[in-house]
């Protein structure tokens, strides 16, 4: 980039200062608080810990400052997912592709969700991670499996990606930064 | 956490002018919305908070819905990083304290402000952490815990220590582990965080006296400096010296050079605290006690009130048990008298008179006269506790202290007060005969114009007592027949009580009396028709209501021997029943504790008309398990039923206790056993009782637990024959069972089990299990009128004893009788002492015993026994228990 590019950019990100929320869900283990770290720092560690509550992150992508709130995957925390994801700008799903046995329960979970009222009209980003692994799903299956044609009410996205690899990290940002709403 | 933050409105500083003025919840709630803006206004959100910690801290409750709601919105603003309102957020989390299933959510927001580089973070996050964590988060977060409570910043460390000290209530087998650390923290340079560590170290330690003992040997060497850990030093230390005065007969105290050089310490707190230690000290002599009390006396001149109301009051305390000790600041304490705090000038001038000699007694109750109108009832009553105890020690003194009393009467004052004096002037009328005349026209003046029912009847019940045995018993008529025209239905009630008992017992006023109570014949209240009626029939009667004149007397002035809440049990049981209602069945003995488990009496019959309700005892429960035995049935009336007696340690694999029931001819002992071995299920479990000190009793019957699984205590049986009588005797005891093994997993027991058998402790069968407690009301009366016909009197040395009060307890658990009228309390430094007891025998036979106490020499004490009984074989028993125990 050069230097009078990202002199622009800065300019650019004073006046045009845009904001987004966004919630983080999935099961436990599908590597939403991976995404996160990819997503804010670059980096990746393959000894996490279960996420117990929430973590909350500012993440600023160009002119564009992303709020996260990363919830826990256990199902005692599933119940709240719900209060963490009204009024945002969009829900990101993550799924772990290669854990083919929990997708039935993965895509209940989702359904469920995303029948309450509350938060009706909320774009949908559902993640396929962990591509990485022989045994992923493409992305045809995974649409199918977790009935991604059968959510008429909102626009739904699906990319496949890889935390571990940075794999299609790119395209996530710049779908979210389009979904992005200007700060007033 | 620190003080909240309280945000004022700048512009309206120069008013006064409260910021919470007329707020309310719904209002707040409403507010609480602007949590979930996405642009969040953190001094908008603080001030949010504040409101809510507020309504919360008034006592508004929040509904389950709410507090969720709030809490949740609350979580939103950890996105914001700016440090007053984080703080507000930890406040309100744990406020609001949401269930442990909702709180869980803030648990990784938590962790991560614990690790932070903030210290008000680290700090607010473990105090909060630790209140929302359970076992399995805190192994998980224990390591930080351990860094922080040595950490630098000593905000950060006393959150830890303090937390510590919460956890150590859930958690202790893990707080316990921190102890290097703590110790660490105990020679921290911050005053806070090296009291608190010395505060959470003596608690890791408590249970165990060694420790602690040793704690305090080290630290009292000099190395605590916080003023505040000083004072808890001086706590611990004061609570070894008690604990190990029990092993030092002779010699320095321990520990005492230390508490004495406390008094020199630079800080009032320390020096208060040390002085305080050692008035406290038991059996504290007047060396050791007067460096404390000249340190106290320099605080009674103090600018400061507190130390001022410190002191005086140590000193009240000191007062009661060593008078003289104090008389040096009386010149201190007079000047007291005026002090504006009116709390300091109470305690000063009680001070005084306790220490006071018979001359000053009169200019003390000229200044108290002055200030009784400027201080509140409750501290009128201490002072007339004061001066009805002065009273008592200057019985010359009566006219002007009864005086006294008497003018205060006349005053405005609420019940409690007025119920104090009343029964201050009762007092020194019963124990200052020459007080009774003018004390009797003084309560009569007062029920002339006295607003409360309670105190109107119970002088006219002690006036009936008392009036007729004055030399001019006719003058008191007038004030309670005045009462029969004046008052209500209650107070009337009592009055025509009280004039039968003037008519019974002054023939001369009989005739006038007669026609009083005949005009209250035709009163508009039923129960006083009835008690006039009763009354007349009853001393003019035809000798149909009552034989005798002694009858008579019996009636009107014997005391009912029955404690009134058993005789309401028995009517509550008596009103759904068939069977006709029979006094002699109500139990007769007083249950102290309702807690614990008691001796009850036997009297009641577990009849068919008794309701299938929860036993309204532990005698009626040990009586229904006891006849529901069919081995048992045969044995006729239960008698008593002893206090449960351990007969294992504590802790051990095995606790049994045993409780024993005595009938006439027999006695069961009934083993509550436990077992508290997870791996272990006991069966055929059966106790087996060596009578070879016992020869009078045989062993007829038993009946074993069948099983007995891990922490469900069961009961076993073994029955005895005995003659009739108070036969003692001494039971060796042996538990035996077969023992399988039990897989903790599964909680399945083996097939193959093995005999094992397990020692306990010897067994008494003492002469206290065949003496009932039985209170009276009135021992003198009582004492009276049983007569001095079966009474034997003796004297015994008790030889040498620690002291009275624990030769006072000693006879009194021997005989296992009912202390009456608060005589077992010794006061701590008399020479002698009369304790009076009370007690039904076996065979329904009434026993009181007078013990007269006395201390000759070093610690000998020596004892004069008087007893009087419906039988004199009764009163030989009680003096050969006395003499054999």
């Amino acid at each position: 980039m050069g230097l009078w590019e990202a002199f622009l950019n800065w300019l650019r990100s004073l006046f045009f200062k845009q904001e987004m929320e966004l919630s983080l869900i999935g099961l436990q283990n599908a590597g939403k608080t991976s995404l996160v770290n990819v997503v804010a720092t670059g980096g990746y560690s393959e000894d996490m810990i279960p996420t117990v509550g929430f973590n909350m992150r500012k993440v600023t992508k160009g002119n564009v400052t992303i709020k996260l709130w990363d919830l826990g995957g256990q199902p005692r925390f599933r119940s709240m997912w719900e209060r963490y994801c009204r009024a945002v700008s969009a829900i990101v799903y993550v799924v772990d592709a290669a854990d083919r046995e929990n997708l039935s329960i993965s895509k209940s979970e989702l359904h469920d969700l995303l029948n309450k009222p509350s938060l009706s009209g909320i774009p949908l980003l559902v993640l396929g991670n962990k591509i990485d692994k022989p045994e992923a799903l493409s992305k045809q299956a995974l649409t199918d499996q977790m009935e991604l044609k059968s959510i008429t009410d909102r626009e739904v996205c699906c990319f496949m990606i890889s935390c571990k690899n940075s794999t299609n990290i790119d395209s996530v940002i710049d779908w979210l930064v389009k979904h992005s709403k200007s700060k007033n | 956490m620190a003080q909240p933050l309280i945000k004022k409105d700048d512009d309206r500083d120069d008013e006064e002018y409260s910021p919470f003025l007329g707020i309310e919840k719904g209002a707040v709630l409403q507010e609480a919305r602007v949590f979930n803006d996405p642009q969040l206004d953190p001094k908008r959100c603080s001030q949010v908070i504040t409101k809510l910690l507020y309504l919360l801290n008034q006592g508004d409750n929040f509904t389950k819905v709410e507090a969720t709601e709030v809490f949740f919105s609350v979580t939103k603003l950890f996105q914001s990083k700016e440090i007053g309102l984080r703080r507000m957020v930890y406040l309100i989390i744990k406020e609001l304290s949401p269930s442990a299933d909702e709180v869980i959510i803030v648990t990784s927001s938590l962790m991560k402000d614990m690790t932070s580089k903030t210290d008000m973070y680290r700090a607010n996050a473990i105090r909060v952490l630790c209140r929302i964590t359970d076992g399995t988060l805190l192994t998980q977060i224990e390591r930080y815990l351990k860094q922080a409570i040595v950490d630098k910043n000593p905000v950060v460390a006393s959150a830890a220590l303090v937390s510590g000290i919460h956890l150590l209530q859930t958690n202790p087998e893990i707080v316990k582990r921190w102890s290097n650390e703590v110790q660490e923290a105990v020679q921290s340079r911050a005053a806070l965080v090296q009291f608190h560590a010395l505060a959470l170290l003596h608690q890791i330690r408590q249970n165990d006296r060694l420790a602690v003992s040793k704690l305090v040997t080290s630290l009292t060497r000099g190395t605590v400096r916080s003023p505040l850990a000083q004072c808890l030093l001086i706590r611990y230390t004061s609570q070894v010296i008690r604990e190990s005065s029990n092993n030092t007969q002779t010699g320095d105290r321990p520990f005492y050079d230390y508490l004495e050089s406390c008094l020199r310490h630079k800080a009032e707190m320390v020096i208060f605290e040390a002085a305080r230690a050692i008035t406290e000290l038991s059996g504290v002599t007047n060396r050791e006690l007067t460096p404390a009390i000249t340190v106290l006396q320099l605080f009674l001149s103090s600018s400061k009130p507190v130390l001022r109301f410190a002191a005086v009051r140590t000193l009240n305390k000191v007062a009661m048990t060593h008078p003289m000790a104090v008389t040096n600041c009386n010149i201190d304490m007079e000047s007291l008298i005026s002090d504006q705090n009116r709390s300091i000038a109470t305690l000063a001038i009680t001070t005084l008179l306790k220490t006071g000699n018979e001359s000053s007694v009169d200019r003390l109750m000229k200044q108290i006269t002055n200030f009784m109108s400027d201080i509140a009832d409750e501290f009128k009553i201490v002072v007339v506790e004061a001066i009805r105890s002065l009273c008592l020690k200057f019985p010359l003194k009566y006219r002007s202290l009864m005086n006294f009393l008497s003018n205060i009467l006349r005053e405005e004052g609420g019940f409690e007060y007025k119920k104090a004096i009343v029964d201050s002037i009762v007092i020194l009328i019963r124990d200052i005969p020459e007080a009774k005349e003018s004390g009797l026209f003084h309560l009569c003046e007062f029920i002339e114009d006295c607003e409360f029912t309670y105190l109107s009847t119970q002088i006219l019940h002690f006036l009936g007592n008392e009036g007729p045995k004055t030399s001019d018993p006719s003058k008191y008529i007038r004030y309670i027949y005045n009462r029969v025209i004046l008052e209500n239905a209650t107070v009337r009630a009592g009055a025509v009580s009280t004039l039968a008992k003037f008519g019974a017992l002054v023939d001369s006023l009989k005739p006038r009396i007669y026609v009083l109570l005949r005009r209250c014949l035709f009163d508009c209240d039923d129960e006083v028709r009835d008690r006039a009626t009763l009354y007349l029939n009853m001393l003019v009667g035809d000798g149909s209501v009552s034989e005798t004149d002694k009858d008579v007397k019996d009636f009107l002035f014997g005391s009912l021997d029955i404690p009134l809440i058993n005789l309401e049990t028995s009517l509550k049981n008596y009103v759904p029943s068939e069977e006709t209602f029979d006094i002699d069945s109500v139990p007769k003995e007083v249950k102290s504790q309702p807690l614990a488990e008691k001796k009850a009496p036997g009297k009641k019959q577990s009849g068919l008309g008794a309701p299938p309700s929860a036993p309204a005892s532990a005698f009626d429960a040990y009586e229904k398990i006891l006849s529901s035995i069919p081995e048992f049935s045969s044995f006729g009336k239960l008698f008593k039923s002893s206090a449960p007696v351990e007969l294992t340690e504590a802790e051990t694999e095995y606790s049994v206790n045993v409780v024993k029931h005595v009938y006439d001819g027999h006695v069961v002992f009934q083993y509550n056993c436990t077992n508290t071995i997870p791996e272990q299920l006991l069966e055929n479990v059966i106790v087996q009782v060596d009578c070879s000190e016992a020869e009078d009793f045989s062993e007829i019957a038993s009946k074993p637990l069948r099983s007995l699984p891990y922490d469900s205590p069961g009961q076993t049986f073994v029955a005895f024959e005995k003659p009739e009588g108070a036969i003692l005797g001494k039971f060796g005891n042996t538990l035996r069972f077969i023992v399988k093994e039990v897989d903790p997993s599964t909680g399945e027991a083996e097939d193959d089990g093995v005999e094992d058998e397990y020692q306990l402790e010897e067994l008494e069968v003492v002469a206290a299990d065949y003496i009932l407690k039985v209170g009276v009301s009135n021992f003198r009366n009582a004492w009276e009128s049983m007569g001095a016909n079966c009474e034997r009197v003796d004297e015994y040395g008790l030889g040498q004893r620690e002291s009275l009060a624990e030769a006072v307890s000693a006879v009194i658990n021997i005989l296992g009788m009912q202390p009456c009228e608060g005589t077992e309390v010794v006061p701590s430094n008399s020479r002698s002492h009369t304790c009076l007891l009370s007690g039904v025998f076996m065979g329904n036979v009434k026993v009181l015993v007078r013990l007269s106490f006395g201390v000759e020499g070093p610690k000998q004490v020596a004892m004069k026994l008087a007893v009087r009984s419906e039988d004199q074989a009764v009163s030989d028993a009680i003096h050969e228990i006395v003499s054999s125990g």
